[in-house]
């Protein structure tokens, strides 16, 4: 019977990369907590394309580029917006609550 | 099953090689570092261009012309690191340097983009790796590969594939269906540019661009392969980055023409770490990569010595 979706804590705002992008484990998945202009977005981490993390990249406060091919993808949205990079990253709905940034999954 | 992280720097992050803020701060971009470098590098090319010029009609004239070729084929390192975005903060500036090193060197940038991203996920595993260059099995390899014959002719014969709109079966894996007009319509608009300045030559007897340019190239060639020999060529076909790639310790003035890339395993390490940020890197990876400090003769020491058999060649399999 598949598990019902809920809010989880994924990691204190605290211990956030400020500006970064933080590399979260939550069970099996492995997640990319951004800290843009606009807010804190989580999306799966790694790259549609090749296998790197997205967090190991450079990121600008808006943009993620891959560590692996400098592809690159919109941290706020995961539009994938230059090549190798042509998959959206799948983005996890998230917000914070009492200093903790929580996910719906 | 997710398949595994391939990046070496994530590997060398989790292996505590270096922390998460040196690689973060070694990764900022600038457009400084690049522009000051573009500027010295447009004052070399306009003075050995002039050395061509001042020896104009005497026997001397050959040794600028391969002077000059020498900087004119080491536009290759630049659009390499564009092809990286590296280069410059300002991402545009990248694509615009990098397709006019494309046009000076005869390397349609889109193309290059594609085969190297799969030279970086594929880097030294033969079948996969586009830009594998093979150890070669005898001296008469080794200097036909060296005379940029074989090389030419490749890029003359993809150039042509392209333009009639096909790819080869290896190009069709790692060039995305979406892109494949944009592959062929480079090609295209490449061969009309140079048509079209060769016929002008034709028609006006002007010989600059053959003197100046194509000339220089050609002659050049050879040490771009010499060097491009250096990075992989006699490391063994694994997928290990502490083993596949060289880096090499050259002079100050090859480090310039060479925009760093002789920090090459560094550069496998974290390809998007810029180029003015890799001696810093070299540093935190020290005793972590492979370094042949004797440089580009010392690592084509390495390779004779594997090619007349008085060392164990690295791409030998059991049995061999």
């Amino acid at each position: 019977m598949p598990r019902e979706r809920a809010w989880r804590d994924l990691i204190p705002v605290a211990q956030i990369y400020r500006g970064d992008a933080t590399p979260v484990s939550l069970g099996s998945r492995e997640f990319a907590v951004f800290d843009t202009d606009q807010g804190i977005t989580v999306a799966l981490a790694r790259c549609t394309h090749g296998a790197a993390n997205l967090c190991d990249g450079y990121f600008d406060g808006t943009h993620i580029e891959c560590p692996l091919h400098q592809g690159l993808f919109d941290a706020r949205t995961g539009v994938a917006v230059a090549a190798p990079a042509r998959v959206k990253l799948r983005m996890i709905l998230s917000r914070e609550v009492d200093g903790m940034v929580q996910v719906f999954i | 099953m997710t398949a595994p992280v391939l990046t070496p720097i994530t590997q060398a992050l989790n292996a505590g090689v270096l922390t998460r803020q040196e690689l973060k701060a070694l990764m900022v971009r600038s457009d400084v570092p690049a522009l000051k470098h573009l500027a010295l590098w447009i004052m070399l090319v306009l003075s050995t261009g002039s050395l061509i010029h001042l020896t104009y009609g005497s026997v001397w004239m050959w040794a600028a012309m391969f002077l000059h070729g020498v900087v004119l084929v080491h536009h290759f390192s630049l659009q390499h690191e564009c092809c990286h975005y590296t280069v410059f903060r300002t991402r545009w500036l990248n694509d615009l340097v990098g397709n006019i090193c494309a046009i000076i060197i005869m390397l349609p940038n889109r193309h290059f983009r594609y085969e190297h991203c799969d030279h970086h996920t594929y880097t030294q595993l033969k079948g996969d790796d586009p830009e594998l260059i093979e150890l070669p099995r005898s001296l008469g390899g080794y200097l036909w590969y060296l005379s940029s014959l074989p090389y030419w002719r490749s890029k003359f014969t993809e150039l042509g594939r392209h333009t009639f709109g096909h790819l080869s079966k290896e190009e069709e894996r790692f060039i995305p269906k979406e892109e494949r007009q944009t592959i062929f319509w480079e090609a295209r608009l490449m061969l009309v540019a140079y048509v079209a300045i060769g016929g002008f030559c034709i028609a006006t007897h002007w010989w600059g661009p053959v003197i100046y340019w194509w000339g220089p190239v050609l002659l050049g060639e050879p040490v771009m392969r010499f060097i491009r020999m250096t990075e992989h060529v006699g490391k063994p076909n694994v997928r290990d980055m502490t083993e596949n790639t060289r880096t090499n310790y050259v002079t100050r003035p090859m480090r310039f023409l060479a925009w760093n890339m002789n920090y090459h395993a560094e550069h496998h390490y974290a390809a998007s770490v810029p180029f003015h940020a890799l001696p810093a890197l070299h540093e935190k990876l020290k005793g972590h990569v492979a370094v042949e400090s004797r440089g580009y003769i010392g690592a084509h020491i390495d390779i004779l010595a594997q090619l007349f058999g008085r060392k164990h060649r690295c791409d030998a399999t059991k049995g061999n």
